[in-house]
């Protein structure tokens, strides 16, 4: 964990150099930008990656002496199957379509938006599922 | 620090959903970044446009509401703090506290919206309206999807009959993005208001 956030550290010290280069060099302000928001993503996964080092033990890869029954952890819950996607993705389209023919269309596809959304959030807490 | 219960389930290994959320703000970032570069651009074509259409904003009332946001985000870790001890009271009222801080926060964007249409500023009316009404208004969306996050993090906990580890981490991770949008914000005060 630590070696990754110093890996992605070295990313934020490369990409501030850059861009002051860059933006000094060129004056073109879209290019300084993204180079610097660059930057500032990967100090994001490094920040991540230290901060959370600091909270865990060794993983299972970084000591020599693991076991490969170690490695092998909860690794969460992952939904086995799923409708919701679909109407997630249906109502994505009708907001799209809204935009370039009508409103209307628009906020009918926001209200199957919000729908499907709390479908898909409450799947696993009614009925057969719930946990 | 050490008697703090990991994000959830197993002690040795990060959280996948925490990393899932970490990489896809990362994404966010870039689609921020893009907002800001198309600011800066026009603005550096542009600078007579600036220096008229910026004298319209109102900067104390901006700053209020930014000390609003900023502010929900203590409330909104505090809230975390109680998830992280299973402590499923306090985690309501925090949350409760964030979200209403957060709409205070959406409620003033309007109110400011109204006044500078009022005063001509519009999405058309030049170059700057079309800039700080993309950005400002893209970062309102972002603070919109959070508040309706807090509201399913709620309510899945009154659903549930107990308070389990994966509500524990849907809690951490939306406050992983409220403090996302929060320095967003902090970022585009600073640019829109202070730098103008």
């Amino acid at each position: 964990m630590k070696e990754s956030g110093y890996i992605w550290g070295l990313g934020t010290i490369f990409f501030a150099i850059v861009s002051v280069v860059y933006g000094v060099w060129s004056k073109d302000w879209a290019g300084t930008t993204a180079l610097a928001f660059t930057g500032f993503m990967t100090a994001l996964v490094a920040f991540y990656s230290l901060y959370t080092a600091k909270r865990l033990d060794n993983r299972p890869e970084d000591d020599q002496l693991a076991g490969q029954d170690e490695a092998d952890p909860d690794y969460g819950f992952f939904s086995p199957h799923s409708w919701w996607p679909l109407p997630l993705g249906f109502s994505a389209m009708l907001i799209a379509l809204g935009l370039i023919f009508a409103t209307w269309l628009m906020l009918v596809g926001i209200i199957f938006l919000m729908l499907s959304t709390i479908g898909l959030v409450f799947e696993y807490y009614r009925r057969d599922f719930a946990h | 620090m050490t008697t703090r219960l990991a994000p959830a389930g197993h002690v040795d290994r990060p959280n996948n959903v925490a990393i899932g959320t970490i990489i896809w703000l990362a994404s966010e970032l870039m689609f921020f970044a893009a907002l800001f570069a198309m600011y800066f651009t026009l603005r550096s074509v542009n600078p007579e446009i600036w220096a008229v259409d910026t004298s319209l904003l109102n900067v104390p009332f901006a700053t209020v509401n930014t000390t609003i946001l900023v502010l929900s985000s203590v409330t909104c870790q505090m809230g975390v703090f109680a998830a992280e001890r299973g402590d499923v009271k306090n985690l309501r009222k925090w949350f409760i506290i964030t979200f209403i801080m957060g709409a205070i926060f959406i409620g003033g964007q309007v109110t400011e919206y109204t006044e500078l249409v009022h005063e001509g500023l519009t999405m058309s009316s030049s170059p700057y309206g079309s800039v700080f009404y993309l950005t400002t208004g893209f970062h309102g969306l972002h603070v919109t999807g959070g508040l309706i996050a807090f509201l399913f993090v709620l309510a899945r906990t009154y659903v549930a009959k107990r308070f389990t580890h994966e509500q524990a981490t849907s809690a951490i991770v939306v406050s992983y993005y409220w403090h996302f949008v929060d320095v967003v914000w902090i970022a585009l005060f600073a640019t829109i208001y202070l730098v103008k």
